[in-house]
């Protein structure tokens, strides 16, 4: 059975936004409904997927009681998906499985999070709560500290270079100032950045810069899912989903280099070792890479019948809440092959122009990363794109890719604790 | 039954941290006016009113740690415990009750002490942190193998130029005087004399000037830490 996006919108991702919750996802759901006259959501609308990832942030439990009535849903089956950084694009497949499960037709995933209400201090320490509270926590490394080591750690082995991370930062932002829904645009406006810019910004965890790390944002995404039997009463123009895959590692990232429920899963990835180098227990994914991506990854292609996914992937959207995770990905997605992603960096093969470009959103510091609404707001731009929307809904004719087929959508919490990846085709 | 108790919270008594978390019952305690945003596209939007309240929240928790409380009793007592696994011989630090390995079906594993040296694995040099932590900047967070464990425990890396810290350094255990009961109490020093890893002149003059630039902050927010 084949499941479609029949609908997608957001508003805006910035910070503070001082409307409520609920009137962000109100306007991300009618951004949505702009496209879809025939919705009428008593009738046609059959449950809803609710995605925020922190209770602390928002001060309040069961955010999503309030959202669904307040969009007029009362009565209809919901329930929320929590699984921290990953949780957006749980929600999108926890939809996909119901419908193709054959229990409901029409699927609402809306997600949103509201981070500005404390200090970035106190936000880093409520989101550093989703990492082992009594082991990596007290150390205070914290996300930007863990992240940090783990890119660490390719610099070691593969060479990855802070030249890199600031040439992904740079096509990440640069991309983020055609869409008008970027918190960076809304903060910066549309002047270019430059790979200067970047290295001349503020250290936070070696080799990480201000400028190599997501924004903390405020904002809402929603997307309509449906069954192929009422897909076509909503859009003449769905857009497939054809592939969905997720994946788990461990909780805390030490743990990586001695896990025996890895060892020998990837054979061809753990011959990947420097000579001089000791190899640890699990050598793949070792703290270098995100084996949960390349679980997720392998499932989504074996679905959607994918075998080269460079040359047959058109774009692709990740989760890059640090640049060298985006690096990484390239690996571990089988863009390239292990310790290879610096290549295509250098290569410009992920540039808006390249074979595979990747962020046309800007990512999650370009378009932003409100955590529970991050994933469904770079779907929105996948959805966008593969229907050749951008010119209207950007306003931007330059942004919009020439006749693209299909992408890929990957997210994922924790240190890639969590992950998921869909391919979406139209 | 209490066997020992070095505590600050009690709930038999006013202590501070009562008086502090009752201060923090969530309530309003204030608010603001502001003019904001309203819109979803960055090129389309209005001004509106809103008001903000302050509504703070604070919380004591009690927190158990189960049974590995012999590996944070053994900081009380300067001591370092990793687990064995008898079944896979498997050791671990973080200590691990059950063992992961699959075949091993969650053998309990059993104690032992851990030399105090070990190994790093990957590393970075902390600019920016969360509030507790934003007077110790810049400091080295680590992932350190002790012993043989087959896994990496983070721990900060102390006595040491930012510049000189590379993966490999061989590092000793240290104690702090007054052991709290967290994995704070214990911290790595090199062991060695460290070999700075290879940057080019660039790399290292941004990195020396990064490193100023947090020390001065640091300075001028926490003069008395000084
Ligand atoms: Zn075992």
């Amino acid at each position: 059975m084949k499941i479609a996006v029949v609908g997608a919108g957001m508003t805006r991702f910035d910070r503070p936004r001082r409307e409520l919750q609920e009137e962000l996802v109100a306007q991300a759901f009618k951004n949505m409904m702009e496209d879809l006259p025939e919705l009428d959501i008593k009738k046609d609308i059959s449950a809803a997927f609710y995605s925020y990832f922190s209770d602390h942030l928002e001060q309040q439990l069961c955010m999503h009681w309030i959202i669904h009535d307040y969009l007029g849903l009362s009565s209809k089956p919901a329930y929320r998906v929590e699984s921290g950084g990953a949780t957006p694009i749980d929600a999108i497949i926890n939809a996909y499985t119901f419908i193709r499960a054959g229990l409901f037709d029409l699927v609402l995933v809306a997600g949103w999070e509201k981070m500005g209400e404390l200090d970035t201090a106190k936000v880093n320490e409520f989101i550093a709560m989703a990492s082992d509270t009594d082991w990596d926590y007290p150390v205070g490394g914290y996300y930007s500290g863990y992240y940090a080591t783990m890119e660490v750690r390719r610099m070691h082995l593969y060479g990855d270079t802070e030249e890199d991370l600031a040439k992904v930062s740079v096509k990440n932002h640069n991309n983020a100032t055609y869409n008008p829904y970027a918190h960076w645009r809304a903060k910066n406006g549309t002047k270019k950045i430059t790979v200067g810019d970047v290295l001349n910004s503020r250290l936070i965890s070696y080799p990480y810069r201000i400028m190599n790390v997501a924004e903390v944002s405020d904002g809402a995404a929603a997307l309509l899912l449906a069954s192929e039997k009422v897909a076509k009463k909503f859009t003449d123009t769905p857009v497939w989903i054809t592939g969905i895959g997720l994946g788990t590692d461990s909780m805390r990232p030490g743990d990586r280099t001695g896990n025996p429920a890895w060892v020998g899963l990837y054979p061809e990835d753990e011959a990947v070792w420097p000579e001089a180098e000791t190899k640890p227990l699990s050598p793949y994914p070792e703290m270098a890479n995100f084996g949960s991506f390349r679980v997720a990854a392998d499932s989504a292609y074996k679905m959607a019948g994918i075998r080269n996914p460079l040359k047959e992937l058109d774009f692709a959207e990740l989760f890059n809440p640090y640049d060298g995770v985006e690096i990484s990905a390239y690996e571990d997605l089988r863009f390239c092959k292990r310790g290879e992603g610096k290549k295509l960096v250098r290569e410009g093969t992920t540039e808006r122009w390249g074979e595979l470009p990747t962020q046309l959103s800007g990512g999650l510091y370009g378009q932003g990363h409100p955590v529970g609404a991050t994933t469904i707001g770079q779907a929105v731009t996948i959805f966008w794109q593969l229907r050749e929307e951008i010119p209207k809904k950007w306003g931007s004719r330059n942004a919009q890719m020439q006749n693209p087929k299909r992408a890929l959508l990957q997210g994922h919490g924790g240190t890639g604790t969590q992950a998921g990846v869909i391919i979406f085709e139209r | 039954m209490v066997l020992e108790e070095k505590v600050e919270f009690d709930n038999s008594k006013l202590n501070k941290w009562k008086k502090w978390a009752l201060k923090g019952d969530m309530g309003v305690k204030g608010y603001r006016i502001v003019e904001g945003a309203y819109g979803s596209r960055v090129d389309k939007i209005e001004k509106r009113r809103y008001m903000v309240v302050e509504r703070p929240h604070g919380v004591v928790y009690q927190h158990s740690y189960g049974l590995l409380s012999r590996f944070y009793e053994g900081l009380l007592n300067k001591k370092l415990y990793g687990t064995k696994c008898p079944k896979c011989k498997l050791v671990y630090l973080p200590p691990r009750v059950h063992c992961w390995n699959p075949k091993c079906k969650l053998e309990e594993t059993e104690w032992i002490e851990m030399p105090l040296e070990g190994e790093i694995v990957t590393y970075t040099i902390m600019a920016f942190a969360a509030t507790p932590f934003l007077k110790d900047l810049p400091f080295i967070l680590t992932y350190v193998k002790i012993g043989n464990s087959c896994t990496a425990v983070p721990l900060q890396l102390r006595e040491v130029n930012p510049l000189n810290v590379h993966v490999g350094l061989k590092v000793k255990v240290k104690f702090v005087d007054k052991p709290k009961g967290d994995l704070m109490d214990i911290y790595v020093v090199p062991a060695e004399k460290p070999k700075p890893p290879k940057r080019s002149k660039e790399e290292e003059e941004r990195l020396k000037k990064d490193l100023k630039i947090v020390e001065e902050w640091v300075k001028k927010h926490f003069p008395k830490e000084q």
